[in-house]
């Protein structure tokens, strides 16, 4: 049972004040082994899953090279030098003349040891144009989802503190409206706001955080921005909420009748409990982030995955596009196994065994 | 939507007035009501209405501002921008259509046959709907032309193929949660066959569902259609749509800054409408079994994720 599953039973708001963080810390020695067991034992369980998972979405993205019904052999030759001898002489050093299951498994097997074969074009090893790219993509989504909890963090705390007032009403507002602006419109209206109306950042272009960081920095912010803003209206939204409903709680009351000052009450006893919903929301944008961030790096064109998929997917550079589709399905599925076992782990139940 | 008991008071009944009157009062709905008939009248004759020939080119115009003659004034091609907007609706919204219709047909014929099929069948079919979740929609679209050529159908039946998961678990979770029922027992016990049991007691009670549904996911195939127009995947220039107006804009920043305001603010406005449209009957077909203890359910971007919205957050 994922923790999705538990909010939609209502299973946290049963979240009792203050075991969030304590329960761990109070219970004894024994009981925390035993909750720490479960825990395995759920990981292991969320593992045992994922193995056919793996399989057919890879299965599914090889498949595709074989439905593509072109003939690799003779792209790579070109039309005059196709003599149907070369061609058979390419297809078994390409293991093409192989049935579709062993050329998968093959595939795969090769791609466990960090080969995903070459550019059927350029002969560049897959797994070398992607290591090379992929840091552009996940520098983008990183500073999103930083970007998000900031953004999305205060305004939510801000909203549900002074719930009804004119901050809470505009928050609700343009969280609607943003949460129907795809990215990629994001990013283009940011690009003649801050890139060509007013020069303020470049509208293209990318340096690695090695060169310089403030340079890459600058370089990804607004794609990075553009990619946030409907995470942070997911958080936002979900925040004010939960927080709403936890600062009328009673314990909330008792604390700030005991004179505790109004931060520790708001960040220590309420936000605690409030975050919740908004953490599953981040945990479960996280992956798809990744793939956002192809959005937000074709408006900025930065020589990130998404250019190079576009690329290859142009000239029908299959091997290309197989090694691009695998590296970015498997890097959702851990990430979700991830989160998800965060999540589960962050939200136990008291006696470890409720969920 | 799942996991919960229906209580008798929160029961759906398609056929009781009661709802969707309640539903058309609300002024979110109705201002969502109108502007998707304007969107659906664009779609069917915005071509016809164009002022002008949205693939006209004039030489002698390039990136004018709006006028008499050229409302929203003129793209990099002397084209006029208001007949290319109003003819590219009908590319845009109909293979966002084709492509819900294509997930409704493969995702809740199998979500209502798996309750029904025995264990192995609901196993496997979970299965590939899981493995389907884990492919990045745009990724996979883009890789599917890669393989199959770049045209309209290629594009858009994988579009299809990846909402067909979130129908089959909203669908499956719905009819589980009928089936189990006990006048479903009942019917059974009067020797009712499957075939009664799904048509009367299933079917009519998962449709509500199915409908928000199809709201929700016809907004997410807009953002993934308009984005892959804007990439050139499905839907070629000189062909008008939303997308891919929004990209040859992109390209002429300097000259035009403005004008990629209007076809984004149309994508916008369409998908807002669509939202508020499948918000307002999600919580009013769920009225009466949620409390506000559960805020989360409530408000509840969270439970579209839970149904494994690929696309929304992947054009995201």
């Amino acid at each position: 049972m994922t923790v999705v599953d538990l909010i939609r039973h209502g299973k946290t708001g049963a979240i009792r004040p203050g075991t969030t963080g304590a329960a761990g810390a109070a219970a004894p020695p024994g009981l925390r082994l035993r909750r720490s067991r479960v825990a395995l034992a759920r990981l292991g369980g969320g593992l045992a899953v994922l193995v056919p998972i793996v399989f057919l979405s890879s299965f599914i993205t090889y498949s595709l090279g074989a439905l593509s019904n072109s003939d690799p052999a003779a792209t790579i030759l070109g039309q005059d030098a196709a003599t149907p001898a070369a061609v058979l002489r390419l297809n078994r050093a390409l293991g093409l003349d192989h049935p579709l299951v062993v050329q998968y498994w093959n595939w795969l097997f090769r791609a466990l040891h960090g080969n995903l074969g070459r550019s059927y074009f350029t002969q560049i090893p897959v797994a070398q144009s992607v290591s090379q790219r992929l840091p552009v993509d996940l520098s983008i989504a990183l500073l999103a989802i930083v970007l998000a909890v900031i953004i999305g963090g205060t305004a939510g705390v801000v909203a549900a503190v002074r719930r009804g007032g004119w901050f809470d009403r505009g928050v609700t507002a343009v969280c609607s409206v943003v949460s129907t602006l795809p990215a990629f419109v994001v990013g283009i209206i940011l690009v003649v706001l801050f890139a060509v109306t007013v020069r303020l950042f470049p509208a293209n272009g990318y340096v690695g955080p090695s060169t310089s960081i403030p340079q890459w920095l600058e370089h990804i912010i607004l794609p990075s921005l553009a990619l946030s803003l409907q995470v942070s209206a997911d958080i936002a939204r979900q925040l004010r909420t939960s927080l709403v409903e936890v600062l009328d709680r009673d314990y909330i009351v008792g604390a700030k009748v005991r004179g505790l000052p109004q931060r520790r009450v708001l960040v220590r006893h309420a936000l605690r409990n409030a975050a919740g919903p908004a953490l599953t929301v981040l945990g479960y944008d996280f992956p798809q982030m990744l793939a956002g961030a192809v959005a937000a790096e074709v408006v900025f064109s930065l020589p990130g995955i998404g250019q190079l998929l576009l690329q290859s997917a142009e000239t029908r550079d299959i091997p290309v596009v197989q090694g691009l589709l695998l590296v970015i399905s498997t890097f959702v599925i851990v990430v979700n196994l991830v989160v998800n076992t965060t999540l589960n782990w962050l939200y136990r139940t008291g006696d470890g065994l409720g969920a | 939507m799942s996991g919960r008991g229906r209580t008798s008071r929160g029961r759906i009944s398609l056929r009781s007035a009661a709802r969707p009157r309640s539903v058309l009062r609300l002024p979110s709905v109705r201002v969502a009501i109108v502007v998707l008939a304007g969107v659906a009248f664009l779609a069917v004759f915005g071509s016809k209405l164009a002022p002008q020939n949205p693939l006209n080119i004039n030489a002698n115009a390039l990136f004018q501002g709006p006028s008499l003659h050229h409302l929203l004034g003129t793209d990099y091609l002397g084209r006029d921008v208001l007949s290319r907007l109003m003819a590219g609706t009908r590319l845009s919204v109909f293979t966002a259509l084709e492509a819900v219709g294509i997930g409704l047909v493969l995702g809740a014929g199998p979500g209502i046959a798996t309750v029904f099929l025995g264990r192995w069948f609901d196993f496997a079919a979970n299965r590939v709907a899981d493995a389907l979740m884990t492919l990045p929609s745009i990724f996979f679209v883009v890789a599917v032309t890669a393989a199959l050529g770049n045209g309209l159908v290629q594009a858009m039946v994988p579009v299809g193929v990846l909402l067909a998961p979130a129908f089959f678990r909203v669908t499956r979770a719905a009819t589980l949660e009928h089936a189990r029922a006990q006048y479903v027992e009942a019917a059974e016990l009067l020797g009712a066959s499957k075939v009664h049991v799904i048509r009367v007691h299933v079917l009519r009670k998962v449709l509500p569902n199915i409908a928000v549904t199809t709201a929700m996911m016809t907004a997410a195939a807009l953002l993934t259609v308009s984005f892959l127009t804007f990439l050139g995947i499905g839907v070629q220039p000189p062909a008008p749509t939303w997308g891919g107006i929004l990209s040859s804009d992109l390209d002429y920043l300097n000259q035009a800054p403005w004008a990629a305001f209007i076809p984004g603010a149309l994508i916008a406005i369409t998908v807002g409408a669509l939202n508020a449209l499948a918000d307002a009957f999600r919580d009013r077909s769920s009225a009466g079994t949620l409390s506000l203890a559960d805020p989360v359910i409530a408000t509840d971007p969270t439970l579209e994720r839970a149904y494994g919205d690929p696309q929304s957050q992947s054009v995201a």
